[in-house]
């Protein structure tokens, strides 16, 4: 079968598309368009600095490249360089796999003070992405508000001691500012009731390993629901570990109402069952779910869709992975959905021989392609040092820089 | 010999693994490759020598495409005892506590129906230096040459 398909965004979603659809169809052209100069999205920017078992997905990624053929054309931005009229005209097939980058905010008073900051942002920085802001000062008690699996990520690295990253890629920067973040106490809440938080109980378990904390969980109730008490056994067995001086507390049934403070965050106040009660920090953490980046009009392209649950959006238009979804599932939700799709677009197929496919591409003199991105991941993996499997570059001048860089013979 | 890789995989890295094995394995074997998702309890062949490729997801569950054959198996109880398998796992050490739970319940499940194990259960940690193949190539090598002996006393 043959074809041309066009793959907005080169993270796990995109990917898993592309390796579905060369797998099933090996004679499609293929081509993952990426805004960054470099590919795998979240698995790279996402995927916490310490779970590097879970980065171990951009192997088969990488394949995609490598044996199926798919070809990689990053640091092209939708709108800017490219627009999705053209992209649409010129292949037979085009998906939007753009994720959803930005943080929800928190719609209650106070959410916009100084001092309130989005996981996704404060993530970004960390793993350094190269659009990221620099890393705030969060004060001795940050308050996370939200419990699910990306406020734990959160949580355990701002709770970890420098020895407890060996073996991650965080940046030097971001190893700096962790080190010396002088954070006290973490108080983690949610809105839930434990038996109804979002997180994933291996994520918990995960956090009995910490060395250097002091955990409290308050409140988690019960549950007669045997999927509901495992999440409840898993969060209640970290009650009095005791590791170290960083305290964390774990609390539920909290709907945060008001960010209080003068100038900046200083505490939050919640309605409980019952009542309210303000809980003081010195910066408030929000991971409560993310939005679109607003490049592409998202809301509008899936009100209209045909068939929006298949992510069939228009004739030769469809979308997958969280950009349909929603901010829900892991990776290989994102595969499962992945798949799903690519049997629907070879099903609806129709090649036109006369679209010009990625030839519109190739005026685009600062794209990177995949032979650039693996100048940039074999300095990068080269350049780590002591204790880390890869020092990322963070800025698009020097990821630009070392695409175009030939290896030198040594 | 003829040999059958199952796999059973959440993310595709076992699936990967599996095939990656397969390629290594042709030419001097007949080697099928499939996903447990699409194998039946009723399809154990004697013949043939089994070579199972597992994940491990979420809580130390069976990663989601052999959760069907797991079920099957459980309803259909097939006497396997003149089935051979070897069983390779693949897992992340980061979550130490259910650390290849996967495959342990998957070689379990084989067991309790009969079948036999050549070799031990190999654990391929994602969070380690080591590339999966790299272990799974030779243990692939070591349970072959035991099944062989196996295989020819069964025949």
């Amino acid at each position: 079968m043959s074809g041309k398909i066009a793959i907005v965004g080169a993270g796990p979603s995109g990917c898993f598309l592309a390796q579905a659809l060369l797998k099933a169809a090996p004679g499609l052209e293929v081509d993952l368009i990426d805004r960054l100069p470099v590919p795998y999205g979240l698995v790279r920017y996402g995927v916490a600095a310490d779970h590097q078992g879970t980065k171990a997905v951009s192997r088969q990624f990488a394949r995609v490249f490598e044996r199926q053929g798919a070809q990689f054309f990053g640091n092209v931005t939708l709108g800017a360089d490219v627009t999705l009229e053209t992209l649409r005209a010129a292949y037979d097939a085009v998906v939007l796999a753009a994720g959803l980058s930005q943080d929800r905010p928190l719609a209650i008073p106070g959410g916009d003070l100084p001092g309130v900051h989005g996981a996704g942002t404060l993530t970004r920085a960390l793993y350094d992405h190269p659009d990221a802001c620099a890393l705030p000062d969060l004060g001795p008690r940050p308050l996370i508000v939200g419990n699910g699996n990306v406020a734990i990520d959160l949580l355990r690295l701002l709770a970890k001691t420098p020895e407890e990253m060996t073996g991650s890629d965080l940046g030097a920067g971001p190893g700096e500012w962790l080190a010396g973040s002088g954070i006290e106490e973490i108080t983690i809440t949610g809105r839930s009731p434990a038996a109804q938080a979002k997180f994933d109980t291996v994520m918990i378990k995960e956090l009995a390993k910490l060395a250097g904390v002091s955990i409290r969980v308050i409140g988690a109730g019960a549950s007669d629901d045997p999927v509901e008490q495992k999440k409840i056994e898993a969060v209640q067995a970290l009650d009095g570990i005791a590791t170290g001086p960083r305290r964390i507390t774990f609390r539920f049934g909290l709907t945060p109402l008001a960010v209080e403070g003068e100038t900046s965050a200083e505490a939050v106040r919640f309605a409980t069952d019952q009542d309210e009660e303000v809980l003081s920090c010195s910066s408030v953490l929000t991971a409560i779910g993310f939005g679109p980046a607003g490049d592409l009009p998202r809301d509008a392209l899936l009100a209209d869709a045909r068939d929006a649950e298949a992510g069939a959006l228009a004739p030769g238009l469809y979308a997958t992975g969280w950009f349909r979804r929603g901010p829900r599932g892991t990776i290989p939700e994102n595969r499962a959905d992945a798949q799903a799709l690519a049997a629907r677009i070879l099903d609806d197929l129709k090649s036109d021989p006369d679209k010009p496919g990625r030839a519109i591409l190739a005026d685009l003199a600062e794209a990177v392609d995949y032979t650039g991105w693996t100048r940039i991941d074999a300095h990068e993996t080269e350049a780590a040092p002591e204790g880390r499997c890869r020092a990322k570059i963070a800025t698009r001048a020097e990821m630009l820089r070392r695409a175009r860089q030939e290896e030198r013979p040594k | 010999m003829k040999i059958t890789i199952l796999y059973g995989t959440e993310t595709g890295n076992a699936e990967m693994l599996a095939e990656d094995i397969q390629a290594e394995l042709e030419g001097e074997n007949e080697v099928d490759c499939l996903n447990l998702s699409d194998m039946s309890p009723s399809d154990f062949d004697a013949s043939r020598f089994f070579l199972l490729v597992c994940s491990t997801y979420g809580d130390g569950d069976l990663p989601a495409s052999a959760q069907p054959f797991a079920e099957a198996m459980n309803a259909e109880k097939p006497d396997l005892s003149a089935i051979h398998f070897a069983i390779f796992g693949l897992g992340d050490s980061e979550y130490d506590e259910t650390f290849n739970h996967g495959p342990k319940k998957l070689a379990e499940l084989m067991l309790a129906h009969g079948a036999r194990q050549i070799g031990e259960r190999v654990a391929h940690d994602a969070s380690g230096d080591d590339m999966a193949e790299d272990l799974a190539f030779p243990w692939a090598e070591e349970v072959i040459a035991q099944a062989g002996e196996a295989l020819g006393e069964a025949a």
